[in-house]
């Protein structure tokens, strides 16, 4: 195990790698599912001015 | 007769329901490949007989950087097609892609960097390949800057798309760069003509996390598609059917 937390000496570029791209990966889906959620939230607040054609 | 299916695929509600049931379709799939890819990258493969265990960066630093030209590649296009034939969903694609792109841009560059470190004694170097991918970097975010310096939805679509459609001749240059130029870089050892330069046992994990990284834009290509086509969409009947809950 601890072998392979090492990475063959190069630890400390391996996994800072593995970190940053799975960090993006996951601030992608908050963001994404945030963006939705607000487009709704607005949509509906809209909807209740009146500010839709139709 | 033909136009028919093309109309109702780039309505909005049609666009909303078929991008919300699509999503999961999408998203499974891509999160089994890249669990896989990543136990296959960091467990199964054995060490570069050359950087050690020092090249499993690889499995996150191409994934990032093919992303990085996928979606700036599919937001040129959409931006394109959304000038052309004003289409209004098509822009809604293109402003989708741009933060997701600029997101895996930004990783490509940080894992490169990494990966730079150990094996050529540098974390930075103005090198062609580098260069480039940082420039397309800054034309995501110049795309986005450029968009949120509009109040007006479809304005901020028509300016940035000349922005999107100008900036895509960067694509082939960072693709191109490490042939073209001397370049620090190594070549592709994927996406070239011939034969693959590694062996299964690193490859397939490879695969596997290219193919997911794939998936995985689609599926956050849809999430956000839904919010975006919502926001341009000013019909109080069909939002109040896709909004009920």
């Amino acid at each position: 195990m601890s072998a392979f937390l090492d990475m063959g000496g190069y630890a400390a570029y391996v996994w800072p790698a593995y970190a940053v791209t799975l960090t993006v990966m996951a601030l992608n889906i908050v963001w994404a599912r945030r963006l939705l959620k607000r487009s709704r939230k607005e949509a509906l607040h809209r909807l209740a001015m009146g500010g839709t054609e139709k | 007769m033909a136009w028919t299916w093309f109309h109702r695929l780039a309505s909005p509600p049609h666009i909303y329901r078929v991008a919300g049931r699509l999503t999961p379709w999408l998203a499974w799939p891509a999160a089994a490949l890249i669990v896989a890819g990543l136990f296959g990258g960091l467990v199964l493969a054995p060490p570069d007989y050359q950087q050690g265990d020092g090249f499993r960066i690889i499995y996150v630093h191409a994934p990032s950087a093919w992303m990085s030209l996928l979606v700036y590649t599919t937001m040129a296009v959409a931006a394109a097609i959304g000038l052309i034939w004003r289409m209004k969903v098509a822009h809604a694609v293109a402003a989708s892609c741009a933060p997701i792109g600029a997101s895996f841009t930004f990783a490509a560059l940080v894992t490169g960097s990494l990966w730079g470190a150990p094996m050529w004694g540098t974390y930075w170097q103005w090198d062609p390949r580098l260069t480039s991918e940082l420039i397309l970097l800054l034309l995501y975010l110049g795309y986005m800057g450029l968009r949120s310096a509009f109040d007006d939805v479809q304005r901020a679509d028509r300016v940035s798309a000349v922005l999107a459609i100008v900036g895509v001749v960067n694509v082939p240059i960072i693709h191109y760069s490490v042939i073209w130029w001397n370049s620090l870089h190594q070549a592709p050892s994927v996406m070239r003509l011939g034969k693959p330069t590694m062996p299964p046992s690193m490859l397939v994990p490879l695969l596997m996390m290219l193919v997911g990284f794939t998936l995985f834009f689609g599926a956050l290509l849809l999430i956000r598609l839904r919010g975006e086509v919502l926001t341009r969409e000013r019909t109080a009947s069909w939002i109040r059917e896709a909004l009920r809950p």
